[in-house]
């Protein structure tokens, strides 16, 4: 049992030091928190996906249509419920800057397929009787102040309009997702809209549709549908590639390439020189305190008291300046979710995030404290006297 | 004004080596960990800017941002080829201007990473001519125009299935083999070129998505782009290849810096708290010497100064190491995301001349920024008083 309130007056003994080195361990813990955050949102979308939705998109590449008349064929094969077409749309409000997914789909599908989707303003029947209506994220209307009844002027990066004006979409309502694998920065509008303005000649851009999201029947075996799907379109005009939304979203960490490792290299940095810095300090207060354990092995306590003191010291330390770090990184958590909100949708500390910052928090501790603590065991009461600290 | 001899700083450095080298190590790690991202921002950065050509002009469909999205039909794309005056001709008269096809190909990553983004170009043989020299072979040959042939650029060779010389890879239902492997310093050495016209048939893709030129030496530059921004036929976005580049970098150059700084500050912050303990407790152990050093004379800012000194020199060698820990990175290949065309880019990490010399100073900084409470507490010190105090 280390006498606690030695090691309280012990850190006490070095104010300002104790302070510095809390504080330069809670900036540590906060980066932290905020780098492992990052990747959390990376791999959000895998975890959040339903095993009820497929995505059959082109094998050639994301950017390759795959013909209309497909849809048809889908709706044919057996255990597909449900086919709902996805185009992307590649536009911007106002300046490239301003960027946002607009997808053109099957509206009312849409909210059949994803029951994660809900309107939190606005009606559906308003926005399925209008062809110029569109849905746009809860997280969206609050950045470019939109409400319902709003246009929302879009210029057609992909499909730019024949006469050079903007898309205008009037706002039939706003949706939230509570799911991270739809984002809150998305609109939504009519697949069919898009399809009669380049009929008609009033919009250039490619023919076909993005990707399919089939839903499947309950009970319906998902590797068999992908694979009559594959099979069915393997001698073309475009070969398919079908799979779980898991796997579609996957394929885009994927294609982020090694920014997991950067992000994970930079906190391992972060660890070490944290490490490094608490070392010091406890090393520090180890050799002052050289005397004390002297006096206190002569007093007759035990080398395992001497050890709980020297190690209760780091654990305190590290324990108070881990918290702090906590705390600033769940008080800010706002903050950074509004500032990375395009970049990373549905930046939060996850309750995983919370649990590494305090398992990273208890190591410094302890192997900081160790060295000290060892040290402080195996001094003979003579040596310790001597010191002149 | 009599200084403290700097070796006094030295040895005591010396003498407190464990605290000494904790410190250094841990300035050293906030240091590389900086230099790093610097370097594979400076890497990125390069590889596109600096191979950028000012005497190649890029153009591309209005309100376009990249290759990916714009897009000529066939017609569009000749009369373009045609009717531009300012195109510059060789000795045997022929137009130096090339329309090429681009798209972003799933190919496997090789030892199973998954999948990744490649771009494919369908080329004219006239691509060759403009960029010349640019281009080079390292293995086989160029493709024969009009057939199934595709040549790999090196840096991409060995990082997707099927790359190799010799072997053939399929794009939808039509099979290329590889017959070249070539070099190129810029963006191209991460792309598969072709044919055009093959390559567009296997693709499905009958356009072009941008059309590249020679012009004349005299050509008025900021009048063609106004001129080709409101031309009745075929109205296009005209860039040289380097503002092309340059632009396709600003993304993700501006996502790493921001994170270079934002790190700078957060760890910075650690790093002077860190160097701030080490000169407190280094002079609460010498506060006798303090005392002993203001009663020889030694002028209160002499004492600053030597203890700001001592705390610089930790700087100094943090950042020295943090330097050292990362220099081997320069010219590892990596790869990242081009954000703008979402293909992944191979480059290589590059720690500049520039970027050690900043992080030896931002060093220097963390460490004079550390000092100055502690060395203004050994200067107020009273002589006297701190001789009694040890």
């Amino acid at each position: 049992m280390p006498p606690f309130r030695l090691v309280w007056k012990n850190l006490l003994r070095h104010r300002t030091r104790a302070l510095l080195t809390a504080a330069s361990l809670a900036v540590a813990i906060f980066l932290l928190c905020v780098l492992r955050s990052l990747l959390v949102v990376l791999e959000s979308g895998i975890k959040a996906s339903a095993s009820n939705r497929l995505i059959v998109q082109s094998s050639v590449s994301l950017f390759v249509y795959l013909p209309e008349s497909y849809e048809a064929k889908l709706e044919r094969i057996e255990g597909v419920e449900r086919v709902v077409r996805w185009n992307w749309f590649g536009g911007y409000y106002q300046e490239p800057k301003n960027f946002f997914a607009q997808f053109a789909t099957d509206v009312e599908d849409l909210f059949e397929v994803y029951p994660e989707i809900e309107l939190v303003e606005g009606s559906q029947e308003d926005f399925f009787g209008d062809r110029r209506a569109c849905v746009i994220g809860s997280e969206m209307a609050r950045k470019f102040n939109m409400r319902v009844g709003d246009t929302m002027p879009v210029i057609g990066g992909l499909f730019p309009r024949t006469d050079g004006q903007p898309w205008d979409f009037r706002i039939a309502g706003i949706y939230h997702s509570v799911k991270p694998n739809v984002d809150n920065n998305t609109l939504f509008f009519h697949a069919d809209f898009l399809q009669k303005a380049l009929e008609s000649g009033a919009a250039n851009g490619p023919e076909g549709v993005g990707i399919f999201v089939l839903r499947l029947e309950p009970g319906a075996d998902r590797v068999r549908v992908a694979e009559t799907v594959d099979a069915l379109f393997a001698g073309g005009p475009q070969r398919t590639q079908t799979t779980t939304e898991a796997e579609f979203q996957a394929q885009f960490v994927s294609m982020v390439g090694n920014v997991p490792f950067f992000v994970g290299s930079i906190g391992g940095g972060v660890l070490i020189a944290i490490l490094l810095a608490t070392l010091n300090t406890m090393l520090m207060a180890a050799r002052e305190q050289t005397r004390d354990i002297g006096v206190l092995k002569a007093l007759g306590f035990r080398d395992g008291t001497v050890f709980g003191l020297m190690l209760g010291q780091s654990m305190l330390l590290t324990g108070v300046g881990g918290m702090g770090g906590l705390l600033i990184a769940l008080s800010s958590e706002r903050f950074f979710a509004q500032l990375l909100g395009t970049a990373f949708p549905g930046y939060h500390i996850a309750a995983e995030t919370v649990v590494e910052a305090v398992i990273a928090t208890l190591l410094i501790g302890v192997l900081a404290g160790i060295v000290p603590a060892l040290r402080a065991r195996k001094l003979s009461v003579l040596t310790a006297l001597r010191s002149v600290g | 004004m009599a200084l403290i001899p700097l070796s006094y700083n030295l040895r005591s450095l010396i003498v407190r080596w464990p605290s000494t080298i904790l410190t250094v190590l841990g300035i050293a790690a906030t240091v590389a960990v900086l230099v790093g991202v610097m370097a594979l921002q400076q890497g990125f950065t390069a590889l596109f800017r600096a191979q950028g050509r000012d005497d190649v002009a890029v153009f591309l469909r209005q309100g376009a941002t990249n290759e990916g999205d714009s897009a000529f039909t066939r017609e569009r794309a000749m009369i373009l080829m045609k009717t531009v005056p300012e195109i510059a001709e060789d000795e045997a008269g022929r137009r130096l201007v090339s329309a090429e096809c681009y798209l972003a190909v799933r190919r496997n990553k090789t030892g199973g990473g998954g999948e990744t983004n490649v771009p494919v170009r369908g080329v004219m043989p006239m691509s060759f001519v403009i960029f010349g020299r640019d281009i080079t072979f390292s293995q086989g040959r160029n493709f024969t125009p009009g057939t199934d042939e595709v040549i790999i650029g090196a840096k991409l060779a060995e990082r997707i299935e099927g790359a190799r010389l010799g072997e053939v890879l399929q794009f939808n239902t039509t099979p290329f083999r590889v017959v070249g492997i070539f070099e190129h310093d810029g963006p191209f050495s991460s792309e598969i070129w072709g044919d055009h016209d093959r390559i567009s048939e296997a693709l499905e893709r009958p356009v072009y998505n941008r059309v590249i030129a020679k012009l004349n030496d005299e050509t008025d530059w900021p009048e063609l782009v106004r001129r080709m921004d409101q031309d009745p036929q075929v109205p296009s976005k005209l860039l040289t290849e380097r503002e092309y580049l340059t632009s396709q970098t600003s993304a993700f150059s501006f996502v790493l810096s921001a994170l270079g700084v934002f790190l700078a500050v957060i760890m910075g912050i650690a790093a002077v708290f860190t160097a701030t303990n080490t000169m407190l407790t280094a002079i609460a152990a010498r506060t006798i010497e303090i005392g002993i050093l203001l009663s020889m004379g030694f002028r209160p800012h002499a004492v600053f100064l030597g203890f700001m000194l001592e705390a610089l020199l930790l700087g100094i060698m943090g950042g020295i190491v943090g330097a050292l820990i990362v220099l081997p990175l320069n010219g590892i290949q990596t790869g990242a995301m081009n954000f703008q065309t979402f293909t992944e880019v191979a480059f290589a990490f590059r720690v500049t001349p520039q970027i050690l010399f900043g992080a030896i100073v931002f060093a220097a900084l963390l460490g004079i920024l550390g000092g100055a409470i502690p060395a203004w507490r050994a200067a107020r010190m009273r002589p006297t008083e701190a001789m009694r105090r040890g």
